[in-house]
């Protein structure tokens, strides 16, 4: 009987099978549409003619393993290490952090099971984490003269290598404000809180009576709201460490925090104005970005990250969109009202303990190439899209929202403070956020919150 | 010589298969309570004996017990549910209606969605086709999305366990009348018992041994929910949907504090093992020897 | 089924309304399965926009979705993977569990009854907890990971208890032991007994397991996504990887996958369907 029922399983398995590659692989006649949004894979060329890069030949042959955090750049990885390894005989095995998995625990997995990759791409807290137990040092590596400002150091040493910068602040439209307002509009214009509000009203009268789109997500909420407190002390990674230490040790009274208050101020605002005003926390993520392309809305809180989604939603690469700083006030000198935050936001570190001389110099190798060759330089920025930190890359990102931050970085329009949270901070205190976010909770328990977060860190 | 047929018996029947739950249940497990006496974070090459110490970080954590509370609300509603309906339906689909493998395969499906598009669709459904029903009714019930209030979004997170879990514990329910004397079935409508008290006197005692199973297996899955939990509510809104397992998970890999987590873990088994031993204890004394 | 000739015109009545009953539950539970099927025809902005939407007032309803799906999955190769996991671990567990429950429940001793009260107590242990222990053991100390032999060990042994469990109840309740008795006196040995007189018994709850564990298997994400990294042994769900990004996912191609992994699973329960109807053993039982 076992062996009939198997028979069975795979006969009407493979018919299904048959079924449905027969299916597939028919063209129905509306199979393909020019507009298709999800067709973005327009792919600029790669150069491979130049290579100034030195190889160590000593390495070909030898194998080693990148764990990649960030999904949307896998299949870009895969092409990059594929490069490489025509021109170094080095395998690089792009491993993907599956759905449901936190890159984190990923890693712990892996090192348990005596497997750890010799890369892997990782957020900055899941690195320090790692850093002394198991990475190399990396201080002594060529690439990191080509990106000081943004080197995250554990005592005094450089675990890992910075692979893009990401950069947020208030997304805008401008061919909805313009279509809008019926006149030019000039994202520099608004420097003040008060001259933002007095856009908002502008549009809110030429009949966008809600404007702004703002995520419920915690971590859009509790990681990328919220931080700004501490980020906005003084725009620096240590001004900002010192806030938290002085909310940590309770000296810093949170109710008189003039950036805190100003923060929430600001918060207000985008609240009053968002589109989801009637049920905040029942917006819908990807609803947001065909919103803004469509005109529903002129701005959207996120990052360049956002970017395609908002291809997904019919935006192009010629559309001009760019980034508001986050108001916190109406004094124009202020650094927080004309500048937007831009910091390294994955970062790449080596094992040490399990990989062999031969794999850690081989990963060494893949990230100087990935810096210093003219085509690794070229695959960072137009294979995966992301914005390079290193100042030898001569590559611009092509989508407005990545071009917009790279300017800004080039011009000193950002400012670069990478404060080290808890792993949970965007978790709870993102909670709290949703709470404040739906009005069940008032500015003096949300503040209590972050006050119990912090004292709890201790 | 028959103690030596026992143990060739042993041998062949018993001991491939304890094995194998031995070898990948147990081991590990025990490994993992031995875990909770020391201070390994899952990553640091030493390991500290530090006895209770992250059973105090446990009693400390007062998010952990009001999940644990929430997820005692969350099972005592949904066994309920699961049970009664799937019992209703497994005895209708074996009662030879037309069209009942149909139903069967039917009814079996939401068993096929999981992860991610699970959560995504009935997404779709509270915040979209409950609001849209919502706005042209004016029933202030579907106003805004089930996901945005704290009551509603465990009223949804119910809502889908019982859908899901339903179709599951509908086969193991029909598996059990399937194998039901036919004669029983006959004698008890010949002997002109009313619908009730056939089902009550006749029908239910006999089903004793699928219910026990049934009871346990909502109960264990309800107490261990964490897919449905993560990919619908996110323990959404602000936090008031965490249920226990994914506030362990959470423990101990987001906040990082894996000791303290694993010994949350260990306390969740606990209780669920007291509960679900009760019950069987409980059934299984209704249940009629064959 | 012969129960519906009993009866007269109330039992017909009843009958109707509960089919009405049924109908209606029925569609309440298809719904989100249809909005799948429905939705993997559309592309991400339809998808998005306008969920509920009847196919025909799509524009661009195709089935590119399962084209990129299909390519970008490897499927034939995963499929490849998942078939030989899944059905070497479901026999496996087949057999090893309803010989253990066999002996448990006809060998009333210490150990078989440890061994029972520690798989059902097993059943309640949360994934999470062992999860780091069993990549440390496996993969650590023992360095048996990235083998699919491996995940058909572990397959087998975390629905042991399960199907234990299932296989117990099932016997105890609908296996007479006068039948063995009586095959013994014929002089058959425990395990042609086994498997000529009882195994055959066993045919509603093998069918039921057979579901539900391969069901389990073939679907299952966690598990296979510890042990298995090496993409050429990559099973269906864990190749669905790459549809989801950290901010936002491919819905369409997702669902169109979803669909893929899920049909042959599908074809299985509606085949089986037969063998639990065919296979009722109340003729047994007198």
């Amino acid at each position: 009987m076992k062996r009939k029922v198997s028979g069975k399983v795979i006969a009407s398995a493979l018919t299904t099978t048959l079924l449905v590659t027969a299916l597939t692989g028919c063209t129905f006649g509306f199979a393909s549409d020019p507009d298709d949004p999800n067709e973005v894979a327009k792919e600029v060329p790669i150069d491979t003619s130049v290579d100034s890069f030195q190889y160590d030949s000593s390495l070909a042959g030898t194998s080693i393993t990148l764990l990649n955090s960030k999904a949307e750049i896998q299949v870009a990885l895969e092409k990059m290490s594929a490069a490489y390894e025509e021109k170094s005989g080095v395998h690089v095995e792009v491993m993907p952090v599956t759905d449901g998995d936190s890159p984190y625990t990923k890693v712990v997995s892996l090192y348990n099971s005596g497997n750890p990759p010799t890369l892997a791409i990782l957020d900055t807290t899941d690195v320090i984490a790692l850093a002394e137990e198991k990475a190399a040092d990396l201080s002594g590596e060529p690439w990191t003269a080509q990106a000081e400002e943004y080197l995250t150091e554990v005592n005094g040493k450089v675990y890992c290598f910075p692979l893009c910068i990401e950069g947020r602040g208030i997304i805008y439209n401008k061919a909805v404000i313009e279509n809008a307002l019926g006149r030019a509009f000039d994202p520099a214009s608004v420097r003040t809180q008060d001259e933002f509000v007095a856009l908002l009203e502008e549009l809110k009268a030429a009949g966008i009576s809600r404007p702004v789109s703002m995520a419920k997500e915690d971590w859009s909420l509790g990681a990328h709201h919220l931080q700004y407190i501490y980020e906005l002390y003084d725009g620096t990674t240590p001004g900002g460490q010192q806030k938290i230490e002085e909310i940590k040790a309770g000296t810093l009274d949170l109710e008189s925090y003039g950036r805190l208050q100003e923060f929430l101020n600001m918060f207000d605002i985008l609240k009053a104005y968002n589109v989801a005003q009637g049920d905040p926390l029942g917006a819908d993520y990807d609803e947001m970005a065909i919103d803004l392309a469509d005109g529903k809305t002129a701005f959207w809180f996120n990052g360049n990250w956002a970017w395609p989604n908002l291809a997904e939603a019919g935006a192009e690469e010629t559309d001009e969109y760019g980034f508001l700083p986050y108001f916190m006030n109406n004094d124009e000198t202020d650094f927080a009202n004309s500048q937007i935050q831009a910091s390294p936001s994955k970062q790449v570190m080596v094992d040490r303990i399990v990989a062999s001389d031969n794999q850690q110099a081989a990963a060494k190798e893949f990230l100087n190439w990935i810096v210093f060759s003219e085509i690794g330089q070229q695959m960072l920025v137009r294979t995966c899209n992301v914005i390079p930190p290193f100042h030898n890359n001569p590559y611009e990102p092509a989508d407005p929202l990545s071009a917009d931050i790279y300017a800004r970085v080039q011009s000193g329009g950002a400012f670069n403070a990478s404060v080290i949270v808890p792993n949970d901070h965007w978790a709870v205190l993102g909670a709290a956020m949703q709470k404040y976010l739906a009005d069940r909770s008032d500015r003096s328990e949300l503040i209590r919150t972050i006050e119990d977060y912090w004292a709890q860190q201790n | 010589m028959k103690s030596k047929q026992k143990g060739k018996d042993f041998c062949m029947f018993g001991l491939p298969g304890m094995i194998c739950f031995f070898a990948v249940v147990i081991v590990p497990f025990l490994y993992g309570v031995y875990l909770t006496l020391t201070d390994w974070d899952g990553v640091a090459s030493t390991k500290n004996f530090i006895g209770f110490r992250n059973f105090v970080g446990v009693v400390k954590d007062s998010q952990f017990w009001s999940s644990l509370l929430l997820t005692f609300e969350y099972v005592i509603v949904v066994v309920l549910l699961v049970n009664v309906l799937a019992f209703a339906i497994a005895y209708l689909l074996t009662r030879g209606i037309k069209g009942q493998n149909f139903f069967r395969a039917g009814f079996f499906t939401p068993n096929l969605i999981g992860g991610i598009v699970l959560g995504y669709i009935w997404q779709f459904v509270f915040s979209r086709a409950f609001v849209s029903i919502g706005e042209s009714t004016g029933w202030s019930l579907f106003g805004i999305s089930w996901l945005s209030t704290p009551g509603k979004a465990f009223a949804a997170l119910v809502l889908v366990t019982v859908w899901q879990l339903s179709g599951y514990m509908i086969l193991i329910y029909v598996a059990g009348f399937m194998g039901l004397s036919e004669d029983v079935m006959e004698a008890a409508s010949i002997d002109g018992a009313s619908g009730w008290t056939q089902m009550t006197h006749i029908i239910m005692p006999l089903m004793m041994s699928s219910i026990t199973i049934c009871l346990f297996l909502t109960l264990s899955r309800a107490f261990m929910v964490y897919d449905v939990n993560l990919s619908l509510t996110a323990g959404g809104p602000y936090g008031t949907t965490e249920m226990a397992a994914m506030h362990v998970y959470e423990k101990a890999f987001t906040s990082r504090q894996f000791g303290v987590g694993q010994a949350e873990a260990l306390i969740l088994f606990i209780v669920v093992a007291l509960i679900s031993g009760l019950q069987v204890y409980f059934t299984k004394k209704q249940e009629v020897e064959a | 089924m012969k129960q519906t000739t009993v009866g007269g015109t109330k039992r017909k009545l009843t009958n109707t309304l509960a089919i009405a009953a049924l109908v209606i539950i029925f569609i309440a539970y298809m719904f989100p399965f249809l909005m799948v099927v429905i939705n993997s025809l559309k592309q991400k902005r339809d998808i998005i926009k306008d969920p509920f939407s009847w196919l025909f007032t799509i524009k661009g309803l195709s089935f590119d979705n399962f084209v990129k799906a299909f390519v970008q999955m490897d499927f034939l190769n995963a499929f490849k993977n998942s078939l030989f996991v899944t059905v070497s671990a479901t026999v496996l567990v087949t057999l090893l569990a309803s010989m253990l429950a066999y002996y448990i429940v006809r060998n009333k001793n210490r150990v078989s009854d440890l061994t029972f009260a520690l798989m059902v107590a097993s059943m309640i242990i949360p994934f999470q907890a062992i999860m780091i222990p069993l990549v440390s053991i496996y993969g650590g100390t023992l360095n048996v990971l990235n083998h699919r032999l491996t995940l058909i060990f572990m397959h087998t042994g975390f629905s042991m208890a399960m199907s234990v469990f299932m296989f117990h109840g099932f016997i105890k309740g609908n296996i007479p032991i006068a039948l063995e008795e009586a095959s013994c006196i014929d002089g058959c040995t425990h395990m042609q007994t086994f498997f000529l007189i009882v195994f055959p018994l066993l045919k509603p709850i093998i069918s039921t397991m057979v579901i539900l564990n391969s069901l389990a298997f073939w679907n299952d994400f966690l598990l296979p996504s510890l042990v298995l990294t090496d993409k050429k042994l990559l099973t269906l769900p864990l190749s669905t990887y790459s549809f989801y990004g950290t901010y936002s996912a491919d819905y369409g191609t997702i669902m169109a996958g979803l669909l893929l992994c899920v049909l042959p699973i599908l074809v299985l329960y509606v085949a089986l369907q037969k063998q639990i109807i065919g296979g009722v053993v109340a003729g047994a039982v007198k």
